[in-house]
């Protein structure tokens, strides 16, 4: 389900957080769905289950899961995750805008880019 | 909790711990690392009762372990060289520790039967050396053990089986809320299983800390300035520096904020801060007591 990279230099809790981010935000979690207990992911991926805990706990706080006492945690739908997720993406494009621009990237470029995107999402 | 107060221990004259004081809390993964020679197995052999230490004090939940049948029947260990009857086939062995261990599961020992799939009327001697290993696995685990105490564990492991034990141990440590003292040299695998983390050298412990807390607290740095040579302020305590042609690279004590924070005042061309991994941890924090790989020319 979620699969770690080894010689990323990112720590673990924070490849299991992206992980289970990519699933709630590209639907394959839909809202409500039951996560994994922390019990189950440490065994199939052999990490320390205060690591899994730590991932969920940030998710929780950042509005991605919520967790049920004796029940587990589930995948929220709200929308303060998708707004958070605007904000990454636009954080993402700021880095690559600023690559452009170092490459010489004219702003017509890349209003064009910004049209271009416009026309295929429509 | 392990507690593990100013031991000391001389073999011949030699101090093989000198002062040691670790604590292990209640649930905890505690990774025991360590240059060659460092102590850890003898520091292992106190914790399991097997040495009896000439001054301090090694308590697991307050009770002094050294002949102490009650503390040693919650404990499982695997040391580096397993003990088995000669002849004895696991079967026998299974026998021996039940003798031991009150908690012993036979319904785990039949379920683990199909994990390790070693046919348990094999006599032990003839099993290879891994499969030896995942034996003691085997039967330490059945034991329902608080506390194991594990000394280079995966060592001679296949890479399926050592991921099998440790998704073993790592639930047990969920369900049961085990606390285990695991050494090894695979600071990679260590990072997975491991909360807690202790640096031995030299019959004493260097360093010990939550990984966390160890991680976060020493950040490496690839930076450029704009006029190559920069002062930086003199409470910043660098571990290490090196230089490849005008990229820099730093190892500071600090987190990631406050350092690239201090940094970027002088308004460097690249900065880049990276965490570091336990590995890196061990080499600066020991080259900073002069154990390093040594530039020898052949």
């Amino acid at each position: 389900m979620i699969s770690l990279n080894y010689r990323d230099a990112s720590p673990i809790y924070a490849q299991i957080k992206s992980g289970l981010k990519k699933l709630i935000m590209t639907g394959a979690m839909k809202e409500g769905d039951k996560l994994p207990s922390v019990r189950a992911l440490a065994t199939e991926l052999a990490i320390n289950p205060n690591t899994i805990q730590k991932a969920y706990n940030e998710l929780e706080n950042e509005g991605y899961i919520y967790s049920v006492p004796g029940k587990g945690s589930f995948a929220c739908g709200d929308i303060k995750a998708d707004e958070r997720r605007k904000d990454e993406l636009k954080q993402r494009i700021r880095a690559l805008l600023q690559e452009l621009r170092f490459l010489g990237a004219k702003r017509e470029e890349l209003l064009a880019l910004l049209e271009e995107g416009e026309e295929e999402t429509k | 909790m392990i507690e593990i107060q100013d031991v000391k221990k001389r073999f011949d004259g030699f101090a093989a711990l000198d002062g040691t004081t670790l604590t292990v809390p209640t649930g905890a993964v505690y990774g025991l690392v360590g240059p060659n020679g460092a102590g850890k197995s003898t520091l292992i052999r106190h914790i399991t009762g097997i040495y009896r230490q000439d001054e301090g004090a090694v308590l697991v939940d307050g009770q002094p372990v050294y002949e102490n049948p009650a503390v040693k029947e919650r404990m499982a260990s695997i040391p580096d060289d397993w003990y088995y009857f000669l002849q004895s086939d696991v079967r026998d062995m299974m026998r021996f520790y039940c003798g031991f261990y009150p908690r012993f599961n036979m319904e785990r020992y039949e379920k683990f039967k199909e994990v390790f799939s070693i046919d348990e009327k094999r006599t032990i001697r003839r099993l290879s050396k891994g499969m030896q290993k995942q034996v003691a696995f085997w039967l330490a685990m059945c034991t329902m053990p608080d506390y194991l105490v594990l000394d280079e564990p995966v060592d001679g492991l296949d890479p399926v089986m050592r991921r099998q034990v440790w998704s073993l141990i790592m639930n047990d440590v969920a369900e049961r809320g085990t606390t285990v003292l695991v050494s090894s040299h695979n600071l990679r695998e260590l990072e997975d299983v491991c909360d807690h983390v202790g640096i031995m050298n030299k019959g004493k412990v260097l360093l010990e800390r939550s990984l966390e807390e160890l991680q976060g607290s020493t950040v490496k740095i690839q930076t450029v300035f704009q006029e190559g040579e920069v002062k930086l302020p003199e409470d910043l305590e660098i571990l290490h520096r090196s230089a490849t042609g005008r990229v820099q690279t730093l190892i500071i004590r600090g987190d990631i904020q406050s350092v690239t924070d201090r940094l970027s005042v002088y308004a460097p061309l690249l900065l880049e801060a990276l965490p570091l991994s336990l590995e890196e941890i061990f080499i600066y924090e020991l080259g900073g007591v002069d154990y390093e790989v040594k530039d020898i020319v052949l």
